[in-house]
């Protein structure tokens, strides 16, 4: 899509290359914004490297890569940097930068607490990694369920104290960030920006930072009792005390945090589709009521996660029906989706293969979701490689595949670079190859009785499947290492991309790329949730009816 | 025609998937459990069997749907100059899909739950009882009315101690963890449940045939968490009646590290598994 009209002479300077000083003091949303995404991108590759040293160990059976001890670090840190350093930082970034301007906003409502919050992120990350050079990282999973997190089975290291330390920071951090978006949101969005006419991913960051409100404090306050009882000789989970009462409130923040690793992905797939169909969103009203429906149902669900520590039944049946029925709001997101694209006039760019690639994907995620929800059916499945198979359709075929759709989406928009196609769509077709031949067959282990976890197994009949596995992996970091090459090349010497390369819908599009400090010279008016169609529809910015603006 | 070539890629791919798919259990590809050996994991298979009716309709029609879009709406496809209808929605389309995958989840659930009440509540009129501990690193299976303990201390090096049960015999199984949560699992036989520490937790099983079933500590436990191997084994009564007596006949003449009472109670616990299991 080359729109070569050649870039203005710029008042401004737009290069990466600023000076140091700048990057560090800086409280443009924008730059945040990239440093953000930065920092994601560079836990991705760390917790992508774990991934494979993973996989090696796993490759054959009665293999000692490592020793179990390591490898039970490994897994740790791999979850916790994919889950709380890769995915919610950079979709914080994404949103950093582009929810100001797709209100119409100059900044955030408070530039310095932003400034905050992301310093906060590098301090959280090397907290955890402190435990590395203290006696041995956290061992005990992304979950870190008690009592194993306990002194009693932690003789010397500090990993878990560091572990601990980080995600208070992190939730502190998280809080921050999430205020800060509701409040940019609701005071100020240019005139004419209704409520009715937010674009979708900004209605997506308002459920996300909601939810990320409410249940940050939870975490911070399971991390808190878990520090008591390390250094302080409480007994709220050790193995004299309450062990699942950790489950709780860990789940309680856990599984929303699902939903904030996915929702603002959901945003960004619905505003990928409609450009690239060439039609508005199908059901704009009912796609911010199945946000809410999400929001409100994901903190109902959390003791799905906990079908076998011996619930009373009935209890176990509302978490099993509050479970499934998200299925309902997602599936009204689906076929909404799908129903844009309908008689659409579909251009399957990098962008819009992204957000195709994530459909056919998350939709696994989904459907065995249902299976998961289900209480006899989790208690084989619970615990075993069908849950990281699971897990991985939901979060890298729906996360990581969203994120790679919005990068691709607007990466011109932050660079005002095209990232090259070709590379893009080697990047997508190795991704999408290598993510299904990792994690397809990772059901049937579970299915066969592999448990989630394991440093290594016995059995010779999972070789085959487990060797399948190890392969593709290596074909995703191949991809991956792709994708870096193209945003570097793209970075210093890509095609210009100009202010609107995709014929996009929403302000964003309407600034330079990339966008002045100020962000607008001029914010365009607002009269529907697609702003720039309308400019498109009327060009001179001769409106038959000018609305009063309301302040 | 570009369009058939990717069809017919596509047709191909899921051809292979469908052969992958259907190769035989234990080949690490199996696309559903080991086959049951006791009544609730039977149950729990016949529910998956259930929900993947609608979840394979359903699947296979989005992913049709997303193909669909593919091959008919993309611009390629479309006319010089199209213009798509700019439609915003329709209000009985997004009631119908809000609808029928409500219905789906309640049919599920319902099903689901039915499964749950039959089988997932800690039963009564059990043949024989065994209080199955799991420590670090392995399990301690007490069977109860003996002093016989089947100690099953984790390896990855060579099969570990069989813990041994008779036929088509009413189990239940009381779990306690000592010191973190372990969860016990073998998958041909139910579901798995936790061993935590401060409360017991219940299952049950009845095994239909003699034979042996693997199975592992299935919550992450310590570094020697993928050495809690479990082996169940289960014989014929009278094949399972020697062994007891074999058991108890060797707690017998060795003092055991608990400190045994007197010969009269260890006679009478070498008859009582006897009449139990012969009900």
């Amino acid at each position: 899509m080359a729109t070569t009209a050649l870039p203005r002479p710029k008042d401004y300077d737009d290069s990466f290359f600023k000076p140091i000083s700048l990057w560090l003091t800086t409280t443009d949303h924008k730059l945040i914004g990239i440093m953000y995404m930065v920092t994601g991108v560079l836990s991705f590759v760390l917790a992508g490297i774990f991934a494979l040293l993973i996989r090696l160990q796993l490759a054959q059976p009665n293999l000692k890569i490592v020793e179990p001890e390591i490898y039970n670090q490994i897994i740790s840190a791999h979850g916790v940097t994919m889950i709380f350093f890769f995915v919610t930082i950079f979709l914080t970034g994404i949103a950093n930068y582009m929810v100001p301007i797709m209100i119409g906003a100059r900044d955030m409502a408070f530039p310095r607490v932003n400034l905050l919050g992301f310093w906060l992120v590098p301090v959280s990350i090397l907290l955890y990694y402190m435990g590395f050079f203290t006696g041995g990282a956290l061992n005990a999973g992304w979950t870190g369920y008690a009592p194993l997190t306990e002194k009693a089975y932690q003789s010397t290291s500090l990993g878990v104290d560091f572990w601990a330390l980080s995600l208070i920071v992190w939730a502190i951090s998280g809080i921050m960030a999430s205020t800060n978006f509701l409040t940019t949101i609701v005071a100020l969005r240019a005139p004419g920006m209704k409520l009715t006419r937010l674009p979708l991913f900004v209605w997506a960051q308002i459920s996300t930072s909601i939810l990320l409100l409410i249940v940050g404090a939870p975490l911070a306050a399971a991390m808190i009792l878990v520090e008591f009882d390390r250094q302080l000789g409480t007994q709220f989970f050790t193995t004299q005390g309450r062990p699942v009462l950790y489950q709780h409130l860990f789940w309680f923040f856990g599984h929303p945090e699902v939903y904030i690793m996915i929702l603002p992905g959901f945003g960004m797939i619905s505003e990928i589709i409609p450009v690239f169909a060439r039609k508005p969103i199908f059901g704009y009203m009912t796609m911010v009521a199945a946000l809410f429906g999400i929001v409100f149902l994901s903190m109902t669900v959390w003791a799905h996660h906990m079908f076998t520590v011996g619930m009373n039944i009935y209890v176990e049946t509302f978490f099993m029906f509050m479970t499934m029925l998200i299925a309902v709001p997602t599936g009204i997101k689906f076929f909404n989706w799908i129903a844009t694209t309908w008689w659409g006039s579909v251009e399957f760019t990098v962008p819009m293969k992204f957000a195709w690639g994530f459909l056919a994907t998350f939709l696994i995620g989904g459907i065995t979701g249902v299976y998961l929800a289900s209480v006899p059916v989790d208690t084989q499945l619970h615990s075993s490689y069908y849950v990281v198979a699971h897990l991985h359709y939901v979060l890298f075929g729906g996360s990581v595949f969203t994120i790679f759709a919005g990068i691709y989406y607007w990466f011109p928009k932050i660079t005002g670079r095209m990232l090259n196609r070709t590379l893009g769509e080697w990047n997508f077709w190795t991704l999408f190859i290598g993510f299904n031949g990792t994690f397809l067959i990772m059901h049937t282990l579970g299915l066969e009785g592999m448990p989630r976890r394991i440093a290594t197994y016995a059995n010779p009949a999972w070789a085959t499947t487990n060797m399948i596995i190890t392969v593709s992996s290596f074909l995703i970091a191949f991809s991956v290492l792709l994708f870096l090459i193209n945003v570097v090349r793209s970075w210093n010497g890509g095609e210009i991309a100009g202010d609107d390369p995709w014929r996009g819908n929403t302000l964003e599009w309407a600034t330079s790329s990339p966008p002045p400090p100020y962000n607008f010279e001029r914010v365009p008016p607002v009269r529907s949730f697609m702003p720039l169609q309308d400019l498109h529809a009327a060009p001179n910015g001769a409106k038959p009816e000018p609305e009063p603006v309301k302040a | 025609m570009v369009g058939r070539a990717r069809a017919a890629f596509i047709a191909l791919a899921l051809v292979t998937a469908a052969l992958l798919l259907s190769s035989c259990e234990g080949s690490g590809l199996s696309p559903i459990f080991p086959t049951p050996v006791s009544p609730n994991g039977q149950d729990i298979y016949d529910t998956y069997v259930g929900i993947s009716i609608p979840a394979i309709i359903i699947f296979v029609g989005v992913e049709i749907a997303l193909l669909w879009v593919v091959l008919r709406y993309r611009r390629s496809r479309q006319p010089v100059g199209y213009v798509p209808p700019q439609i915003h929605g329709h209000t009985g389309l997004e009631v119908i899909w809000t609808v029928i995958p409500l219905i789906v989840v309640l049919v599920i659930a319902g099903y689901s739950f039915l499964t749950l009440q039959k089988d997932f509540q800690p039963i009564t009129g059990e043949q024989m009882k065994v209080i199955v501990s799991g420590r670090q690193f392995g399990w301690d299976y007490k069977y109860e009315g003996t002093e016989v303990v089947v100690r099953q201390d984790g390896t990855l090096a060579e099969d570990v101690t069989p813990f041994v049960v008779p036929t088509n015999t009413l189990i239940k199984l009381q779990f306690e963890g000592t010191d973190v949560i372990h969860s016990w699992w073998v998958p041909a036989i139910t579901g798995k449940t936790d061993a935590v520490p401060g409360y017991a937790n219940y299952s049950w099983m009845k095994i239909s045939q003699p034979g042996i079933w693997r199975g592992e500590c299935a919550e992450l436990c310590g570094a020697g968490h993928s050495a809690m191997q479990i082996i169940v084994q289960a014989m014929d009564k009278p094949a399972y009646d020697q062994w007891m007596a074999k058991q108890v006949a060797a707690l017998h003449p060795t003092p055991s590290p608990k400190p045994s009472p007197s010969p009269s109670p260890k006679a009478s616990t070498s008859a009582s598994p006897s009449p139990s299991p012969s009900k």
